[in-house]
């Protein structure tokens, strides 16, 4: 008896012949050269390339934060290559969650309140921003150090506010840009599995640009970037190879 | 999202304190000098104030209410004889010097009253009768000469005592309350006739005729009628005022050196705050940039700098404006130095420091409206 085929998922950020040049003249660099590039709904994928390969500028122009000179972009069935900047900041603020290298939470503001961030820009009320917060506190492990600041808490326990915060609002896409590199072994794994976590949810995709090779066996697939290009995409989970 | 924006500024303890400092500075400098200036400002007009008539006609040379000179004694007649004067009285005013029981001397501001009515009596009668002025060798003095002549005394001067006034006996039969004169002379009154006794003798004695126009004229009219009638000067009492106050701005240095020190306080408040709180969204930016990849908008962040801007205005004017009330209340207690503060000056003060953070906030929201929300990816 043969397999019944199953669709594949459908896509979630759809990337065609995008490019970006930073500066003009002489010091014009050339950052994106003609860059396709597809992630699906419930999948984590992960882009990974040297330095100055253009990973970030591919992530930041697939979160809708920086304008590409050419090409088209589809998230989620949104054509923001179409879209107004204002549009666009209205995407960012429903769809996209954000998750940086050096987790950008306000010091100044309890774990609690840095959570609250994403629903408070979207309008909800505070009393419901704080309510859900605190449950996302209780996933990620943090349940009881809400109404500290972050400037007290561990590097990886900074990261579990950032993954709380940009889940908070329940977006479909999540951006992640180097999550784990400031973090030691065992902290990154955890990181990567409330990540891979989130991706379990079939209508979102989490998005991680990476050099941690430690943590690539938690990626669906695997993009790899070199001089503003996409060069291959490993379809399979698991080992990657990436000295050839 | 505002009282996260608070948040953010009052957890940054050190700018927190430096913006409401700078505020609190510049409202107390801006303040305190402009209620001192004004307060000045009305000593040059005490004798308005203190004698309070609806026309002054004085020598047509004289050009503020300090620098009178000499009428003839018959003057006065003629306003008297002038169509739309209802009455006029002569008033003597001189400075002479009163002896202390030390042996030192003070001088004062003599006025002579007239003897049939006392118009131009003080303001504030406190204790005596206005009426025993008549008696021989009798004056009314004000607070402040209470204070300087009792110099040397074992208790203060008080109704009864007396002192040499001009090398003559005078009685003091009233103290009064009055406006302190801009050299800070104490106000001594008596009558007309008695003061021309106290003073040397000069050929012209009469230094100003206090007049009231006649029912049906208006002030302005009156004073045309007079000056024409007389060749004299006439004022109505608020050009008066504004003709004593315009000379001293233009002939002494004092607006410029109140001018450049309330100025001074807003430059200083502008670049403390400014430079404070540029440096506030500058370390911010980070966050700011954050905020903005997250969603919030242009507009959203611009309301939550100028909020925290405007609080932080809002709590240092609160700050300078209860000092220099402070300041204010001691001032009036003591009857120096100079203060006046009309509602007019703290609502001044108040758009002045809120000018300052509107034009701190811009500093801090042009950098923030240009940065990119991809800034949060780069190292």
């Amino acid at each position: 008896m043969s397999a019944t085929p199953t669709n594949p998922p459908a896509l979630a950020v759809h990337v065609r012949g995008v490019s970006k040049t930073f500066g003009t003249g002489e010091t014009a660099v050339t950052a994106l050269n003609g860059v396709d590039f597809t992630a699906r709904q419930g999948e984590l994928l992960m882009i990974v390339g040297p330095s100055g390969c253009g990973k970030t500028t591919l992530l930041s122009v697939i979160a809708g934060t920086l304008n590409f000179d050419c090409g088209e972009l589809d998230v989620f069935g949104s054509p923001l290559h179409r879209l107004k900047p204002r549009e666009i900041t209205e995407f960012r603020k429903r769809h996209v969650g954000f998750i940086f290298q050096a987790f950008n939470l306000i010091p100044t503001l309890t774990c609690i309140e840095n959570i609250c961030v994403p629903l408070l820009i979207g309008g909800v009320s505070r009393r419901v921003a704080e309510r859900k917060a605190l449950a996302l506190l209780d996933e990620v492990g943090l349940g009881s150090r809400g109404h500290e600041r972050p400037t007290n808490l561990s590097g990886g326990q900074q990261q579990r506010i950032a993954i709380a915060r940009a889940l908070v609002h329940e977006p479909r896409l999540i951006i992640c840009d180097e999550p784990t590199s400031a973090l030691d072994k065992d902290t990154g794994a955890h990181i990567m599995d409330l990540l891979r976590n989130a991706a379990r949810n079939p209508n979102r995709c989490v998005i991680v640009v990476t050099h941690d090779n430690r943590v690539f066996k938690y990626a669906d697939r695997l993009t790899e970037m070199e001089d503003g290009r996409v060069q291959r995409v490993h379809d399979q989970g698991g080992n990657y190879d990436l000295s050839e | 999202m505002y009282h996260l924006a608070l948040k953010m500024l009052l957890g940054d303890r050190a700018k927190y304190l430096m913006l409401v400092g700078g505020l609190t500075f510049a409202t107390m400098l801006m303040t305190q000098q402009c209620g001192v200036f004004f307060g000045l400002l009305k000593w040059t007009t005490s004798h308005l104030s203190n004698m309070r008539a609806k026309l002054w006609v004085v020598d047509r040379k004289v050009e503020q209410a300090n620098e009178l000179k000499a009428l003839r004694d018959t003057d006065v007649n003629r306003v008297r004889t002038v169509p739309g004067v209802a009455w006029a009285v002569p008033v003597y005013v001189t400075v002479q010097s009163a002896k202390l029981a030390d042996g030192n001397f003070k001088p004062v501001m003599l006025v002579g009253l007239d003897n049939a009515t006392l118009i131009g009596q003080p303001p504030v009668l406190l204790r005596g009768k206005l009426e025993s002025v008549r008696l021989p060798n009798s004056v009314i003095v004000d607070e402040l000469a209470v204070r300087r002549l009792s110099s040397g005394r074992a208790k203060p001067l008080d109704l009864g005592d007396t002192f040499e006034l001009n090398d003559k006996e005078a009685r003091i039969v009233g103290i009064c309350r009055a406006d302190k004169h801009f050299f800070g002379y104490p106000y001594v009154y008596s009558t007309y006739t008695q003061a021309l006794q106290f003073a040397p003798k000069q050929r012209k004695m009469l230094s100003l005729i206090l007049a009231e126009p006649a029912p049906g004229w208006s002030l302005d009219d009156a004073a045309a009628a007079i000056e024409a009638a007389t060749g004299m000067k006439a004022y109505t009492e608020e050009k008066f005022f504004w003709a004593t106050i315009w000379w001293y701005f233009k002939n002494t240095g004092i607006p410029i050196a109140f001018i450049s020190t309330i100025a001074l306080g807003f430059i200083v408040g502008m670049v403390i705050s400014g430079q404070t709180f540029y440096a506030f969204v500058h370390e911010n930016l980070r966050h700011l940039g954050a905020l903005k990849a997250m969603g919030a908008s242009n507009g959203l962040l611009v309301r939550m700098l100028l909020l925290q801007a405007f609080i932080v205005g809002f709590i240092g004017y609160g700050l300078g404006a209860l000092l220099v009330v402070g300041f204010g209340r001691a001032a009036v207690a003591r009857g120096e130095p100079p203060f006046m503060f009309p509602w007019q000056l703290p609502a001044a003060t108040f758009c002045l420091v809120m000018s300052i953070c509107a034009l701190s906030a811009v500093l801090g929201i042009r950098k923030v409206v240009k940065v990119e929300p991809a800034i949060v990816f780069r190292g």
